[in-house]
């Protein structure tokens, strides 16, 4: 459902990945404090030992977080009749900038954008603009997607998505159909917004096609020089805008699975049937065989319902389907017309993909389980309601099933829960010990399923726990410059160097002027902003605790302490504004 | 409009002192733009802030452009020396804008519909498309518009034999680590025809439209928009196909109580305000130091640049709000050439 209903919107271009990696470290961060591992040295002591480790890796240390599409545009529509290039809206720019951050910094399978706006098109002209209500999750990270191109990450793809509720959204048509179309179909019972799913690919780093430990050289020694240096990587993107209805995950994808199978070098996709069709989300699946991003020829592919009576042909598709060309005209969406009798074969077996030689590339997974908020952070002590949705070939079940929740390599017995007839369940967590989990989500009926020993992000969907710890010492310590430094400022000067940028974090006569932006901007009603801080979302409730009375404390000294003109102060009363906390810095100038 | 006296470019060194200009011209939109955009109050002037943040940022990535294509041609940037920087009030370098008559004169304004005024005189086009309420004017003969400038470049560029171009890109700033997708190395004409209709696009739009070949209003309209505080809609019912809309949402109330043009204050009875004035001159002569190194093959050297950059804003939000002694009201950067002691 979602994107794959129609109307649709296309878009393609590329993106930056810009984020501080020196905490995918665990010699330079613990996640279980939530810190990074400065002992007993000195902010820039980290700060350099940063820069020697990135001979072994770290890209990044100079990051801001910060991705940003650019060079985006809507590449066509689809009202239902089709790929259409004549819409007012094709052609326009795509808006996004988001802060890229891990839940879990070590590991690959659990990043998030935070982001404010989301937009197509300009505002006077054709125009969807949307208000994040939640961050953007990558899901279904495919190791494989690119055989011809390595380095680093470079290799990989993921999906991103997010939704956007009606209340958020606004849709100016200015002439454009696919705009008229979709601002209706919203505005209906049954919808809850529109979804924006992207899948990124062949990400480059140091700008370079190939591995070049000259550039690793050269980015150490210019951070040496001083300065601001970050190094973001850049990858392409195809994305689609579509109705998000009541009910499905605003976050992963709510559509009938077609698992990857073992052996098969074509990666999970998604579908939906119905209205005469069956459309493939093919976004994330079909190789690319070099850094040009030609994509490989499998010959043509079998679409059919297994069926106990034999297998029911639903169409084929022809490598033109799925090449470069057709992937970016419509974001690896294709959409295969099905007779009555095929359309109910579809809706009562399981799909299959295929070659023609009879070797399965993908096979359905019937019952599918999301979670509403699939990465979830908790403060140590908290407890905190998920909600799951289960469908059955991407419908409501129609009756209780039951739900596995196994912990990955966890301690804990894997949980089971019931959903309701709609497929609705719903699950206690707490914010037990500090640290990071992660449980495979298994529905099942008849036999329980086995727990996997490891997550396979490209076949299962899970739910990903952040708990940072208390610091109940920490919130009880003098709200004093020395003590909110060593406990908590000087961990985000240590670990992020851009915060030099905006606000010196080891100045206190500079903190203490700016402590009443401070303390909105850590303030844990603002933590889905894109401008929320530490973007690493690091950010304990003792050491919020501390901060926020420190701040209290000097922010009514404020207008007597100004950065530089110390004694005199205008205006230093306003708070940070809402534009300048959206729209960063670094991507927009000053 | 300003317009520039028509410039010589037959031999490769008017190309390069073109070119040179080019630059200077870039440069020279920077400290009004800034100014103004620092001035404006937190939590207020959304709209506003977008759009000129948006200029900034390309003026910015054209000066990068216009060095990018002098390097490629054998040149050397001058960026930062006392004499290539303008002061405010003043003219434009090269006296542009005179049009045979008084240089127009550039001033540090805050917010204002002043201010907007002037970026619109600055970056207008030849013929500006009219919408209601007209507010273009006409075109005048001999002299140029920035737009014509570099018109005439792109013309002498192209007649340039291909061995006067460094094929093996020359003190280059690409698009990475800073400006994704808005720069690119110059390696021969195409590239330098390229980067100029980057330039005259972003700042004027084309003679059919006020958008820029991104689809984004042009820096004029912006201005505009800003000024009449109206959106540019289109409007299938317009024969130019765009109206000035509803409202920006503009608040020129919203600003800081700031002097213009602080160069001009005297600060020597004042040692907190001329403190302030000190960290921001130094901030911009930093990054204006760390500029040129970079475009003359230390390319590195950009992210000091960009550091130098975020100084300079920390600075002037300081300045904006610092009161003059004796006065409510504070002065901005004052965007002076001084070297650090």
């Amino acid at each position: 459902m979602s994107v794959l209903d129609t109307p649709r919107i296309y878009f393609r271009g590329e993106i930056t990945w810009d984020p501080i990696v020196t905490n995918n470290y665990s010699q330079l961060y613990d996640i279980a404090t939530s810190k990074p591992v400065l002992g007993n040295g000195t902010v820039a002591d980290y700060r350099e030992l940063a820069r020697t480790t990135i001979p072994g890796g770290n890209w990044n240390v100079h990051g801001t977080h910060r991705s940003t599409l650019f060079e985006t545009t809507v590449t066509g529509v689809d009202v239902g009749n089709g790929t259409d290039r004549t819409d007012p809206l094709v052609g326009a720019g795509v808006s996004f900038a988001g802060k890229l951050v891990d839940l879990n910094p070590y590991l690959s399978s659990s990043s998030q954008l935070f982001y404010d706006d989301f937009s197509c098109g300009i505002q006077g002209g054709s125009q969807i603009l949307g208000k994040g209500a939640g961050p953007m999750v990558a899901r279904r990270i495919n190791f494989a997607r690119n055989s011809g191109y390595r380095v680093i990450a470079g290799v990989a793809s993921v999906i991103w998505q997010a939704s956007i509720p009606t209340e958020q959204l606004t849709c100016d048509p200015h002439g454009s159909p696919a705009v008229t179309r979709l601002r209706d179909l919203i505005a209906g019972d049954g919808f809850a917004g529109l979804t924006i799913r992207m899948n990124a690919y062949r990400t480059v780093y140091y700008n370079s096609e190939s591995d070049d430990p000259a550039q690793v050289q050269k980015l150490a020694a210019d951070i040496a020089g001083g300065g601001f240096h970050p190094n973001p990587a850049r990858g392409l993107v195809v994305g689609v805008v579509g109705p998000w209805r009541h009910g499905e995950p605003p976050s992963v994808p709510g559509d009938r699975v077609l698992n990857q199978v073992a052996g098969s070098k074509v990666a999970t996709a998604f579908a939906r049937t119905g209205d005469g069709r069956v459309v493939i989300d093919l976004s994330n699946s079909v190789q690319e065989t070099s850094f040009k991003v030609d994509k490989d020829d499998l010959g043509p592919l079998e679409l059919v319902a297994k069926q106990a009576g034999g297998d029911v042909q639903l169409g084929t598709l022809e490598y033109a389907d799925y090449n470069k060309d057709a992937y970016e005209a419509t974001s690896g969406i294709v959409t295969l017309q099905l007779t009555d009798a095929q359309q109910a074969a579809a809706e009562t077996a399981d799909l299959i993909l295929r070659r023609t030689n009879g070797a399965v590339l993908l096979r359905e997974q019937a019952l599918t389980a999301a979670a509403d908020v699939p990465n979830l952070y908790l403060e140590q002590g908290e407890q905190a309601t998920v909600s799951l949705t289960v469908r059955l070939r991407g419908r409501p079940p129609g009756g209780p099933v039951s739900v596995m929740l196994a912990e990955i390599g966890g301690p804990l017995p894997a949980v089971q829960v019931t959903t309701d007839d709609t497929g609705r369940a719903s699950v206690p967590i707490n914010g037990g010990t500090p640290g990071s989990w992660i449980w495979v989500l298994l529905p099942w009926q008849g036999q329980p399923p086995t727990a996997p020993a490891a997550l396979n992000p490209g076949l299962f969907e899970y739910l990903t726990l952040r708990t940072t710890p208390a610091d109940d010492d920490i919130a009880a310590l003098e709200p004093t410059w020395d003590n909110v430094h060593a406990n908590v400022l000087r961990y985000w000067e240590a670990l992020a160097p851009c915060m030099d940028n905006w606000l010196r974090l080891g100045d206190e006569q500079q903190c203490a002027a700016y402590a009443r932006i401070v303390k909105r901007l850590t303030s844990r009603d603002r933590f889905d902003r894109y401008g929320y801080m530490p973007v690493t979302r690091e950010l304990t409730r003792g050491q919020r605790t501390l901060l926020h009375r420190w701040c209290d404390t000097v922010g009514g000294a404020a207008h007597d302490k100004a950065p530089a003109a110390a004694g005199r102060h205008l205006d230093l009363a306003a708070d940070v504004s809402p534009v300048e906390a959206a729209r960063d810095v670094f991507g927009r100038g000053f | 409009m300003i317009r520039l006296a028509r410039q010589s470019m037959e031999t490769i060194g008017d190309l390069n002192i073109a070119l040179q200009k080019a630059i200077q011209i870039e440069l020279s939109t920077l400290p009004p733009y800034l100014y103004a955009m620092f001035s404006i109050r937190d939590d207020t002037n959304e709209a506003a802030i977008t759009r000129l943040q948006a200029i900034v940022h390309e003026e910015m990535t054209h000066m990068s452009l216009a060095c990018n294509i002098l390097n490629a041609i054998g040149g050397h940037p001058v960026i930062a020396q006392e004499a290539v920087v303008p002061t405010y009030p003043g003219p434009l370098p090269f006296d542009i804008g005179a049009d045979g008559n008084e240089p127009f004169r550039i001033s540090l304004l805050p917010f204002s519909p002043q201010a907007m005024a002037q970026g619109t005189h600055i970056e207008e086009p030849e013929e500006p498309l009219v919408f209601r309420n007209e507010f273009a004017l006409a075109a005048e003969p001999t002299f140029d518009t920035i737009g014509q400038f570099y018109g005439n470049l792109d013309t002498r560029l192209k007649q340039l034999p291909a061995g006067q171009w460094s094929t093996t890109p020359r003190n280059q700033i690409g698009d990475h680590p800073f400006f994704a997708g808005q720069l690119f190395p110059v390696t021969d004409y195409d590239s330098a025809s390229r980067a100029i209709s980057h330039i005259v696009s972003e700042g004027e739009g084309n003679t059919q439209s006020p958008l820029d070949f991104e689809g984004d209003v042009a820096h004029y309209y912006r201005f505009e928009e800003i000024r009449r505080n109206q959106v540019l809609k289109k409007s299938a019912d317009a024969p130019e196909g765009f109206v000035w809309g509803e409202p920006l949402g503009v608040d020129w109330s919203a600003v800081h109580p700031a002097i213009a043009d602080p160069g001009e204050h005297d600060f020597s009875g004042d040692p907190t305000a001329q403190a302030v004035q000190d960290q921001c001159d130094f901030a911009f002569t930093d990054m204006l130091q760390e500029i040129e190194r970079a475009v003359t093959g230390q390319p590195g050297r950009l992210g000091n640049a960009v550091r130098a950059m975020f100084d300079l804003r920390l600075a002037a939000r300081v300045a904006f709000t610092t009161p003059l002694i004796g006065s409510d009201r504070a002065a901005g950067p004052s965007f002076r050439f001084r070297v650090r002691p």
